[in-house]
């Protein structure tokens, strides 16, 4: 047999190279490929690993250079004085390229190429898959009948070269079933058999092509396929891989097919739709594509390191989802083969930097990371609006009292007490908790002497815990205490009230030192849903200060104040944007010095600690501070009042005595409390939202996140047409990708569409456009295609249809030996591919035959059989959740649906544009045994025997009807009705067994009908479920 | 496992350089000059090849046992020795020998950093006088087989990414996990039973492991590991459906093999005969597995080397004992994960409790397949995916201590296939936080694992994106003192 395989292949080669040695060497076919894959490592487009200065991926430096002796190193038409020939040619170890260390060599077919290349003149053409596109001529073929539309002509051309005769048009009913799967990713409906074996003609083909775009099935076909280049999950992947909330995103792609979206706004709302113009609920969840990498919240990570591999796994799918480049082999340093540079890396790379974002999500909560959407209907929206409304008004009303004259005041103004005992006696009302740290004793904590008696000292790993603080966004609060710090700190907790930092998205309200800074917040998600201020000074080292963290209720950064030894203290707003609870996280109470796995604040003193439930005024905070303010303020004469000093003094009078203006204050917090009702429990969505202020992108060496180099701006590559807008951001990176200049936009979705339908793409690497990728075996049609795609608004459907219509589409996939043997790969399309269909389809197939399928579209995910078995088991769901299309199936990143994964559906950890086919007994396995299948056959055989009765032959004949689009023939039918009789011996003759396999699976069995006679016609339909017509696309 | 156009689909293949293996299941199906019945019991379609035409050099080792200790077992408390830090006990880690290195942010910003010694005794073992600490009472004994490495080190701080990296040479999801390159490289010896398969101890808590730490990356879908699941499905849906028994299910296949060959008749198709032969292949693979996983036949004086756990199925111990049946039936890689060394805090017990569910059994593993005279041709390794700190993470209250994950030291062991019994491979420092002499990268680790199974690592490569890939990367050295 070895032999006869060795002979083979002698007999295989001396074939394809003598049709080879027929033509011209092409550079781009025949040359390009090999300098790519064997020269550029070292004489690539990588600057910083060039040796001996020579790169021969350019045209201008590859026929320019100088080798030794002076010979130039391609010397066009003159082989023995061209460096390159002898270096390939030599077997000096000093000499032979590529030298051995490389573990790379050079065969003597490719020998021969280069050298002959070299011979016939060293034609240069630059890389194909950057070149215009440009409208190609339709050639002219011999045979002037085959062809159905421009399609065939490319194709027909080279097949004439090649001397190959197209195979036969395919039966009408494998035709029929093979657009069915591809269109629709399921059979065709019995009626649509029965109408096409009645009236098989191109117009009744051609409205049938039409029918299934139009099927909202096809929606779903396409979004299975998209979902893989989206890396769509339904968790967050990484260790902890907890659930979120995606599946809006899912819906979205489904109606974008549905509706033939053009292409060009597909990819323009999925990369920058939040930045249209009014941008919809609907576009902005179209950029929930940017956010579907994996996320990480496993204790101890360093955000930073994981946001920074969010921004890479954005680029990389923007760039092979869009573009079918392999940007990542750029992050560490120049691309090898392709001419991108670093640089060009990291300004890609900047458009995807601006969101705010944190690199962990949080563990003690299930917020949605920031930035997100809220999901509402239009119902809520409005309720929404009409409390913000009513926020407004109550504080347009409390504004009116604060400014209005006030009978009250100035009544109060005059018998206010001024005698030194009643002004001794001044009280700041709302004290909830004070420490003053005298006696006191908190683990590792040291008592020292104090601004007041005695301070505390902290150790940094010791918490100082309180009994309050647990105040909703909507109440106001101050909190106010002395300290000193002994240095200039990176980051230190002087206070929180929250569970932890990164672990908890710092949920709750704190105040830190920041690089020397006093900073407080409120917060929900850090960063993007969240206030925070920060005071412009460094707070000096080594001295008291008293610092009052003041908030009015607000959830806005200027309700937010910082006041310094009883002044408010200059401060810049860090965030302005929470729009949801800062409570119900844990860790309900105000905590000193320490919090989980952050940094405490080491060896700092504090004392007299209090806590407020009002947002003290401005006199307090100050009396607060030097104990004499107010005192002093209440103690002036109303005739001597400065008109400062009046307003201090009426704002104390409003906020402690005016019982109109406390009623306008809880009528506000009361609206507050409405808006947090409508909204604090509204599902959210991760989307992309640009921050105002560009984040700074910086080159990374090695692609390290902690080794940042030069700063770069956004900017497209220099090979590519560049892009016409000055301010670069998402929505001008979307334009470009979708200007009719970009020349591989269109050919990457036009092969991906092509590879859909035909099982294999034009470029057979359709994740690689570049110099390592596969050249297209018709690179003519990929033009024409791409250019006719444009020119049609980029109008999927219509692609869809001219493929189907071609007769190319149309043939048989039977193969002949001669084919076989010249063409195994059926590079030229001599034939159609015969292919496993994919995983969700074989699911769908056995559900929708059987009955069982639940026909509902859209929705969150669900838990069929199989997700109870992943390695990281959850619990099935029930009813229909058992039985909707495959599509829909809880797809859990690090362990998804088993079955799905043993039949090759895509792993999804990250952008994927091809499914891989492979044959392995595992699927037979699952087929035969698998519960989702077993039930769908008895179910099967249950409907069948209800129907037809007792006629057998009857039944076994519809039955492989239904599973393979066709009617079977006697011999076949003789075959099953042998299997049909030997299984019903069996189960007749083991009455529980019957039992326990017609008990297979949740669905109800018609307990009425033979037992044993519906478990033998489910044994038929198990067997046809593994038949080769029913399991492959042919 | 015959494939029909994988190669195809996930990685560009010249036409031109069709590999034996691949013209075997192009065409030597398609030729029609080979009966079916023939085709179904040739071993020789049954033996799948790997990519390597052969190997670059006479292999030490044919199969691997990875004994996979999830969770970052202490080195410093079972093989780093390091009396030094009795007399540091309770002081501050220096910042000299920290040298500014990152820490997790678990204990990253404690104010504190105190260092603290073994709390187990340590005594010198066999001939060679490897020093292991009290609570390996087992692996002690055959301290002359392995080969200890305390100089191990990586990069990755968190579990995730250093085990990542540890299974597939990267931290990053995305690249094949060893097994799957190794299945790729060299293929199986018998077809009847995958070629890497996975065993994960049941029940066990610690941190998550994941499928992709035995998946095949970009390399094509069937060299995936095949976790064998404790119950009673050792592969998922193996056994036939409730109710059908193996004479009904054979029937039926009989049938559908009729069908299938009445189809042949009509037109030849390699991918059908293929999938005749998948059909029949998955029919004795429903008995080869059940064989292997049931462990009843073995005698008792069995059950006693590995401990009575070992009748438990799903128990590290019985994990252990079906490593070495498949390891006899020619199983390429058998991958073994024991999660549960992550001892943050709680570390006397929590590291008794570890030791107590392995060491019997990773020991006995070792000398059952030194009496069979497998140990030889079969490597095995013990080890985490990094080491823990020699200071403490919290506080230090007496014995109730944790210690924090630590990439630049740890230690693992090795036994057999072309390894040097009874030998340490280099030394950390003498407080034990970085390697002082002879440190082996997780590179240079891999490395050596291929080139102990006759692999040149820079030439095992698969092409993807454009650029050639090892599990390697770019680095890794042969640690070619270790090698016997």
């Amino acid at each position: 047999m070895r032999f006869v395989i060795a002979l083979l292949l002698l007999f295989s080669n001396l074939s394809l190279s003598q049709a080879a040695k027929k033509q011209p060497v092409d550079f781009v076919r025949d040359i390009k490929p090999i300098l790519s894959d064997r020269c550029y490592n070292c004489h690539g487009p990588d600057a910083n690993n060039r040796q001996a200065e020579l790169r021969l991926d350019l045209k201008e430096d590859a026929l320019a250079a100088i080798g030794f002796e002076g010979r130039r190193i391609i010397h066009p038409g003159r082989t023995h004085r061209s460096e390159l020939i002898k270096r390939i040619q030599s077997t000096d170890p000093d000499l032979q390229m590529p030298p051995a260390d490389s573990k790379l060599t050079l065969s003597a077919e490719e020998i021969d190429l280069l050298t002959r290349w070299v011979q016939q003149g060293a034609a240069w053409d630059n890389h194909w898959s950057f070149e215009p596109l440009q409208t190609p001529i339709v050639p002219k073929t011999k045979n002037k009948v085959w062809s159905s539309n421009e399609i065939d002509q490319f194709i027909l051309q080279k097949l004439e070269q090649q001397e190959f005769e197209p195979a036969n048009p395919a039966q009408s009913n494998t035709l029929l079933r093979r657009l069915a799967f591809d269109i629709t990713g399921l059979p065709p409906a019995d009626e649509l058999v029965e109408r096409f074996e009645r009236d098989s003609s191109p117009e009744s083909y051609a409205a049938i092509v039409d029918e299934l775009l139009a099927n909202k099935h096809y929606g779903e076909r396409m979004a299975s396929t998209w979902l893989d280049v989206a890396r769509y999950s339904d968790t967050f992947g990484y260790q902890v891989d907890r659930d979120r909330y995606v599946w809006p995103y899912r819906d979205w792609v489904i109606n974008a097919f549905n509706n033939n979206m053009p292409y060009n706004q597909f990819a323009t709302e999925q990369i920058a739709g939040d930045m249209l113009e009014q941008a919809t609920d609907s576009q902005k969840i179209a950029t929930t594509f940017n956010r579907l990498h994996s996320q990480k919240v496993e204790g101890g990570s360093v955000p930073e390191e994981f946001r920074t591999e969010y921004v890479a796994d954005r680029t990389h799918t923007f760039g092979t989802a869009f573009l079918g480049l392999t940007l990542e082999c750029c992050r560490c340093h120049d691309h090898k083969y392709d001419p991108f540079t670093q640089k060009e890396y990291y300004q890609f790379f900047a458009y995807f930097n601006n969101i705010d974002e944190a690199g962990l999500y949080s563990y003690f909560t299930t917020s949605t990371p920031t930035p997100t959407l809220r999901i509402l209907s239009d119902d809520q929206k409005k309720q929404i609006a009409a409390a913000e409304m009513a926020i407004a008004s109550e504080q347009t009303k409390l504004n009116q009292l604060a400014k209005q004259a006030n009978e009250g005041f100035a009544t109060w103004l005059q018998q206010r007490p001024s005698e030194a005992s009643a002004l001794e006696a001044v009280e700041i009302l709302g004290l909830e908790q004070e420490l003053t740290f005298e006696d006191f004793k908190s683990g590792a904590n040291q008592s020292v002497e104090g601004k007041v008696g005695k301070a505390i000292k902290l150790s940094g790993d010791d918490a100082v815990g309180l009994t309050v603080g647990n105040y909703s966004r909507n109440t106001p609060f101050t909190v106010s205490l002395w300290m000193n710090t002994p240095d200039i700190k990176e980051r230190a907790v002087v206070f929180h009230r929250s569970r932890a930092w990164t672990d908890s998205a710092s949920r709750g309200y704190q105040m830190l030192i920041e690089d020397g800074h006093v900073s407080v917040s409120l917060i929900h998600f850090w960063p993007g849903n969240a206030i925070r201020v920060q005071t412009k000074e460094v707070l000096p080292p080594n001295q008291w200060h008293h610092i009052s963290m003041v908030y009015d209720g607000s959830s806005t950064a200027s309700g937010l104040k910082i006041f310094l030894n009883g002044k408010p203290a200059a401060s810049k707003i860090v965030r302005d944007n929470l729009y949801k609870n800062i409570t119900g996280s844990g860790g309900d109470n105000i905590a000193i010095g320490q919090r989980f796995r952050d940094k405490g604040f080491k060896q700092g003193l504090v004392d007299e600690f209090k806590v407020f439930n009002r947002q003290l005024t401005e006199a307090e905070l100050a009396h607060v501070a030097d104990g004499n303010s107010l005192s002093t303020l209440l103690a002036i004469p109303t005739a001597d009042l400065t008109e400062t000093q009046r307003q201090q003094l009426k704002q104390y009078y409003l906020s402690q005595f005016d019982e109109g203006f406390g009623n306008q204050m809880a009528a506000l917090k009361a609206a507050r409390d409405q808006r947090s009702k409508l909204v604090d429990g509204a599902q959210e969505i991760m989307v992309m939202a640009d921050m105002p202020k560009r984040r700074e992108t910086f080159m990374l060496s090695r692609g390290a996140y902690d080794q940042p180099t030069e700063p770069v701006t956004a900017r497209t590559p220099a090979i590519l047409p560049a892009s016409e807008s000055g301010n670069a951001n998402r929505l001008t990176l979307a334009q470009w990708v979708t200007s009719p200049e970009n020349p591989l936009t269109a050919r990457v979705f036009v092969n991906r569409i092509w590879q859909m339908m035909m099982g294999t793409g034009l470029v057979r690497t359709p994740e690689d456009f570049g110099s390592q990728g596969a050249t297209p075996t018709h690179p003519e049609l990929l033009d024409w295609l791409s250019v006719t795609f444009m020119n049609n608004q980029w109008n999927t459907k219509d692609l869809i249809k001219t493929i189907a219509l071609s007769s190319t589409y149309r043939q048989s996939s039977e193969v002949t030996d001669n084919k076989l043997t010249r063409d195994p790969e059926n590079l030229y399309y001599s034939r159609a591919n015969r292919f496993q269909l994919p995983a969700e389809m074989l699911r769908d197939n056995a559900l929708l035959t059987s009955g069982l399928l639940v026909d509902k579209q859209g929705g969150p995910s669900v838990k069929p059989y199989e997700v109870a078995e992943s390695f990281k088991p959850v619990a099935r769901g029930k009813g229909e959740q058992l039985y909707r299309r495959s599509l829909y199936t809880y797809w859990r990143r690090t362990a998804p649906a088993p079955v799905m994964m043993t039949l090759d559906a895509a792993k999804r950890e990250v952008c994927s544009v091809a499914r891989e086919r492979t044959s392995n007994p595992l699927h037979a396995i699952v087929l035969l045994n698998d519960p989702q299948y077993v039930e769908a056959a008895r179910k099967m055989g249950e409907n069948l025997i209800k129907e037809f009765g007792d006629d057998h032959q009857a039944a076994i004949a519809q039955a492989f009807r239904a599973l393979t689009s066709r009617h079977a023939n006697q011999a076949e039918l003789d075959v099953i009705s042998h299997s049909f009789k030997q299984q019903l011996t069996y189960f007749q003759a083991h009455p529980e067994e019957t039992q326990q396999f017609l008990s297979t699976g949740d669905a109800q069995r018609d307990t009425e009908l033979p037992a044993d006679q519906v478990a033998a016609m489910g044994m038929v339909i198990n067997l046809l479920l593994n038949y080769d017509e029913c399991v492959v696309r042919q | 496992m015959s494939s029909q156009t994988s190669q195809s689909c996930t990685g560009f293949e010249s036409p031109f350089g069709l590999s034996r293996r691949t013209m075997l299941q192009r065409f030597g199906m398609g030729l029609g000059t080979i009966a079916l019945s023939q085709l179904e019991s040739a071993k020789m379609v049954h033996a799948r090849d790997g990519v390597l035409k052969e190997v670059h050099h006479p292999p030490k080792a044919k199969r691997v046992i990875y004994l996979f200790q999830s969770g970052g077992p202490s080195q410093l408390d079972l093989f780093d020795y390091r009396p030094e830090l009795e007399k540091v006990h309770g002081q501050q880690l220096p910042d000299e020998i920290r040298q500014g290195q990152r820490l997790t942010a678990m204990s990253g910003n404690q104010a504190s950093l105190p260092m603290v010694k073994s709390p187990f005794k340590y005594s010198q073992h066999g001939e060679s006088g490897q020093w292991i600490s009290e609570v390996l009472p087992n692996i002690s004994k055959i301290a002359d087989d392995i080969c200890i490495v305390r100089s191990m080190h990586t990069e990755a701080i968190n579990h995730g990414p250093a085990v990542t990296h540890m299974q597939t040479g990267s931290q990053f999801p995305g690249r094949p996990s060893m097994g799957a390159w190794l299945d790729y490289g060299l293929g199986t010896e018998n077809d009847d039973l995958p070629a890497f398969v996975v065993l994960v101890t049941k029940n066990k808590g610690g941190q998550p492991l994941l499928t992709r730490l035995w998946g095949s990356g970009f390399l094509p879908s069937r060299y995936q590991g095949t976790r064998f699941r404790s119950g009673q499905d050792p592969v998922l849906y193996l056994s036939n459906p409730q109710g059908l028994n193996a004479e009904a299910r054979r029937q039926m296949l009989d049938r559908l093999k009729d069908l299938h060959e009445l189809k042949l008749k009509q037109q030849s198709s390699p991918d059908l005969e293929s999938r005749i032969a998948q059909y029949e292949l998955a029919f004795r693979m429903q008995q080869s597995i059940p064989e292997v996983t049931n462990t009843a036949d073995e005698p008792e004086h069995i059950f006693k080397l590995y401990g009575e756990a070992a009748k438990n199925p799903g128990s590290y111990a019985a994990n252990c004992l079906l490593a070495r049946r498949l390891a006899e039936r020619g199983v390429r890689f058998i991958q073994l994960y024991h999660p549960g060394w992550d001892q943050h805090g709680g570390l006397v017990g929590g590291l008794r409790n570890q030791a107590k569910e392995t060491d019997q059994a990773s020991a006995a593993l070792v000398m059952d397949l030194k009496q069979r005279g497998l140990l030889e041709d079969t490597l095995i390794i013990w080890g985490g995916e990094f080491g823990r700190t020699n200071y403490c993470q919290g506080k230090l209250n007496g014995d109730n201590f944790g210690r924090d994950h630590h990439p630049r030291s740890f230690s693992l062991w090795m036994a057999g296939g072309g390894i040097q019994g009874g030998v340490t491979h280099g030394e950390t420092d003498p407080l034990g936080y970085n390697v002082a002499t002879d440190g082996v990268h997780v590179h240079d680790f891999h490395a050596t694992i291929l080139h102990l199974l006759g692999i040149d690592h820079e030439r095992l490569t698969y092409k993807y994106q454009g650029r050639r890939f090892r599990l390697t990367d770019v680095h890794g050295q042969v640690v070619n003192q270790i090698l016997s």
